[in-house]
C-alpha cells in the first residue's frame, strides 16, 4: 500500500509538473489585453504631448474645430489637422463635433479667413499615420485617429470627462472596410 | 515443453527490485523534474515582469526622445536666423522625420526664393438696368478682389484685399472719374497680432467694426446671398453714408463670459475724409486731414446655446471739419441679431448716424435699418431683404440721401461649390422723385 501511495504521488506529482510546465509555455496569456471591439470603434481627439489641456466640453471642441478658438491655454497656436474628404473618421467629425456638411465646413472656413477670425485653415492629411506625425511634430496640433491607430507619440484628451475607451463616449467611427 | 510460470519468491524478489529501481533512481529523476518545473514556473513570472519593465522603459525612453526633439524644434523655430545644425542621430524613425520636416518649415521661411502668401481671388459679372433716367442696361465687370494672406509667424499674419474696380466712384453724391476705366484700390491691408483668444491687434486699413455686414463680407460678392451690400453699409466711393474703412489699430477678443460668448472689438484710427465736396479719396490712407482720430467700440455675444445667433452693437465716434462748416460730431450707433446657418440666414440691423454741428443746436439723425431672410433649398436660395434709410434733406455730411426705402427679392442658385448665379428684383421708393425698378442677374465666384 505504501509503495502504492508513493506511485500515486509521484505520477500525480510528475501530471501538476507536466501541467504546470505546459501552462508555463503561453507566459503573457494573462497579460494580454481583453479584447475591446467597442472602444477601438472609437474616434479619439488627440493632441500634442506637450499640450496641457487633458479635457474639453464638446462646445469647447466644436470652438476649436471650427476655428473660433484660436489659441491653447499655454498660448501656443492652435493647429487643426483634418484627414482628407471621404473618410470615415472625417465624416464623424463634421457630423458630430461640427455638424456640418462638407462644403458647409469648407465655405465656414474660407469665409473665417477671409474675415480674418480664423488665423489658419485646418491642414488635410491623406492618412491617420500623417496625421499622427503632425500631431507629434507640431505643439499646438489637435487632431483626430481611431483608438486602434493610437500610440504613445501622441495623447488623446478626454471629451466631457469621457476617453475614448469610456462607456457613453460620443465619437464612433464604423470600422474600415477589408479591401 | 512446459511452460512454468514464475515462482512466488521471484515475483515478489522482482517488485522488491522494480521498487527499489523507483525509489532510488526514478523518483530522484521525477523529483528533479517536478523541483525543476516549480523553479521554472516561479521565475516565469519575473521573466514577464521584468519583460514588462523593459517595455515600460523602451517606452518611456522613446517618449523622452520625443521631447528632447521637439524642444530641438521650438528652440529652431524661436531661433531668428540659426545655421543648420547637426542632425541628431536617433534610432527613432519618427524623430528623424520630425527633424526633416521642421528644418523644412525654418528653410523655407527664411527662403526668399520662396513665397510665403496665400492667395484667393473674387469676381463677379452683372447684367443691369433699372427704371431711372439716364441708366442704360449693361454688363459690367464688378470688383475683382485678390485677397492675399501670409503666416508670418505664428503670433504674426498678413492679410490684405487687392481690388480691381472699374467705373466712376460717388462720395456723398459727387461723381468722380470715368465710366469704363479701371482702377486698382488697397481695401485692406492688416497687419495682425495675434497674442492669445483675448487679444489680438491688427494695424493698418480694415473694415470698421460697425454692425455685422461690414466685417462680415467685405469686398466678395460670392460670399453675399444678394448681388449687392445694403445700402446702409455701401462703400464710400459707392455712395454710401457709413466709414467702412479705418485706417489705424484694431484691438480685438473674446471676453471670459462662458457660454455667452461675449467679444470686444477696440478700434482707433483717422476716420473718414470730411472735407465737403470731397473730390479725393474719403478713406484718410496716408493723411488725416485733423489731429482728432475716430473711435469705435464694438461688443458682440455669440451664445453656445443658439448656433449661429450673434447679438451686438457698437458705438462709434469722430469729429467731421467739412470745409465752410463748423465742427461736426459724428456719432453712429449700431446694433443687429443675426442668425446664420449654412441652410438659412435671418440678419437684422439697425444704425443711426448722429451728426452734431458745433455751436448749433440742431441734430441731425439719419436712422436706417435692413432686414433680409434666406432659405437654402439644394443648390437654391431663395431670398428677401427690406431696407430703408431717412436722411435728412438738410444733413450737412450727405444731402443726396434723403429717404430710400424698399423690398428686394431675389434667389441664389450654386453652379458649383465656387460659382453663384443670382438674380435679383429692386424696388426702392426715394424722396421726391419716382421709385426705382432695377433688376440684376449676376454671377460671382471665387477662383
Amino acid at each position: 500500500m505504501r509503495r502504492l501511495a508513493g506511485l500515486r504521488f509521484i505520477l500525480v506529482s510528475a501530471v501538476f509538473s507536466i501541467a504546470a510546465l505546459c501552462s508555463g509555455f503561453a507566459p503573457n496569456a494573462r497579460s494580454l489585453p481583453e479584447p475591446q471591439i467597442a472602444s477601438e470603434q472609437n474616434l479619439a481627439v488627440v493632441v500634442n504631448l506637450s499640450n496641457p489641456v487633458q479635457n474639453l466640453s464638446m462646445p469647447e471642441l466644436r470652438r476649436i474645430f471650427l476655428g473660433g478658438r484660436s489659441h491653447w491655454p499655454n498660448g501656443r497656436r492652435i493647429t487643426l489637422v483634418m484627414i482628407e474628404p471621404g473618410q470615415p473618421e472625417r465624416a464623424v467629425v463634421l457630423g458630430e463635433i461640427c455638424q456640418m456638411h462638407e462644403t458647409d465646413f469648407n465655405n465656414h472656413f474660407l469665409h473665417g479667413v477671409f474675415t480674418g477670425e480664423v488665423l489658419v485653415s485646418p491642414k488635410t492629411l491623406a492618412t491617420p499615420v500623417g496625421i499622427r506625425k503632425f500631431v507629434f511634430n507640431v505643439p499646438g496640433a489637435i487632431g483626430y485617429l481611431r483608438v486602434s491607430d493610437l500610440d504613445p507619440s501622441v495623447r488623446a484628451i478626454r471629451i466631457d470627462e469621457r476617453g475614448p475607451e469610456d462607456k457613453g463616449y460620443r465619437l464612433h467611427v464604423p470600422p474600415r472596410s477589408s479591401k | 515443453m512446459k511452460f512454468s510460470g514464475p515462482s512466488p519468491i521471484r515475483g515478489n524478489l522482482a517488485l522488491k527490485l522494480i521498487g527499489r529501481m523507483i525509489v532510488w533512481r526514478i523518483f530522484p529523476l521525477l523529483l528533479g523534474i517536478l523541483v525543476s518545473t516549480t523553479i521554472l514556473r516561479a521565475q516565469q513570472p519575473a521573466a514577464a515582469a521584468d519583460k514588462q519593465t523593459l517595455q515600460l522603459l523602451l517606452q518611456r525612453i522613446d517618449q523622452l526622445e520625443a521631447r528632447v526633439q521637439q524642444l530641438e524644434a521650438a528652440k529652431q523655430q524661436t531661433a531668428p536666423i540659426s545655421l543648420p545644425s547637426a542632425p541628431v542621430q536617433t534610432s527613432s524613425p519618427q524623430v528623424s522625420e520630425t527633424e526633416l520636416q521642421t528644418d523644412n518649415a525654418v528653410t523655407e521661411r527664411m527662403d526668399a526664393g520662396k513665397t510665403l502668401l496665400r492667395m484667393r481671388g473674387f469676381g463677379d459679372i452683372t447684367l443691369h438696368g433699372d427704371s431711372q433716367r439716364h441708366d442704360t442696361t449693361a454688363f459690367s465687370l464688378g470688383q475683382l478682389n485678390l485677397f492675399i494672406t501670409s503666416d508670418i509667424s505664428e503670433k504674426f499674419k498678413f492679410l490684405s484685399e487687392i481690388i480691381f474696380e472699374g467705373g466712376p466712384d460717388n462720395i456723398f453724391g459727387e461723381t468722380r472719374g470715368e465710366n469704363n476705366s479701371f482702377g486698382v484700390d488697397v481695401e485692406r491691408m492688416v497687419l495682425q497680432y495675434s497674442r492669445s483668444d483675448y487679444f489680438k491687434l491688427a494695424v493698418g486699413r480694415y473694415h470698421t467694426a460697425i454692425g455685422y455686414y461690414n466685417t462680415a463680407y467685405h469686398h466678395s460678392t460670392w460670399f453675399q446671398t444678394t448681388t449687392g451690400r445694403p445700402f446702409l453699409f455701401q462703400f464710400e466711393d459707392r455712395g454710401g453714408i457709413l466709414p467702412v474703412h479705418t485706417v489705424g489699430a484694431s484691438a480685438s477678443g473674446l471676453i471670459p463670459s462662458g457660454h455667452l460668448g461675449l467679444h470686444y472689438v477696440a478700434e482707433v484710427g483717422n476716420g473718414r475724409a470730411s472735407r465737403s465736396p470731397i473730390t479725393e479719396e474719403p478713406v484718410q490712407n496716408v493723411v488725416d486731414d485733423q489731429n482728432h482720430k475716430a473711435f469705435n467700440l464694438a461688443l458682440f455675444f455669440r451664445p453656445d446655446a443658439v448656433r449661429g445667433l450673434q447679438v451686438g452693437f457698437s458705438a462709434y465716434r469722430d469729429l467731421l471739419a467739412p470745409a465752410n462748416l463748423p465742427r461736426i460730431g459724428e456719432t453712429i450707433f449700431a446694433a443687429h441679431a443675426v442668425l446664420v446657418r449654412s441652410k438659412f440666414e435671418w440678419l437684422n440691423e439697425a444704425l443711426i448716424v448722429r451728426h452734431a454741428p458745433n455751436g448749433i443746436p440742431r441734430v441731425f439723425n439719419t436712422p436706417g435699418f435692413y432686414t433680409q431672410v434666406s432659405k437654402q433649398f439644394g443648390s437654391y436660395r431663395p431670398y428677401f431683404r427690406y431696407q430703408y434709410v431717412n436722411a435728412s434733406r438738410t444733413e450737412p455730411i450727405f444731402p443726396d440721401v434723403g429717404l430710400r426705402q424698399g423690398p428686394s427679392v431675389g434667389l441664389r442658385y450654386d453652379a458649383s461649390e465656387t460659382v453663384a448665379l443670382k438674380l435679383q428684383y429692386d424696388y426702392t421708393a426715394l424722396r421726391g422723385q419716382p421709385a426705382v425698378n432695377a433688376l440684376a442677374l449676376q454671377v460671382g465666384f471665387t477662383f
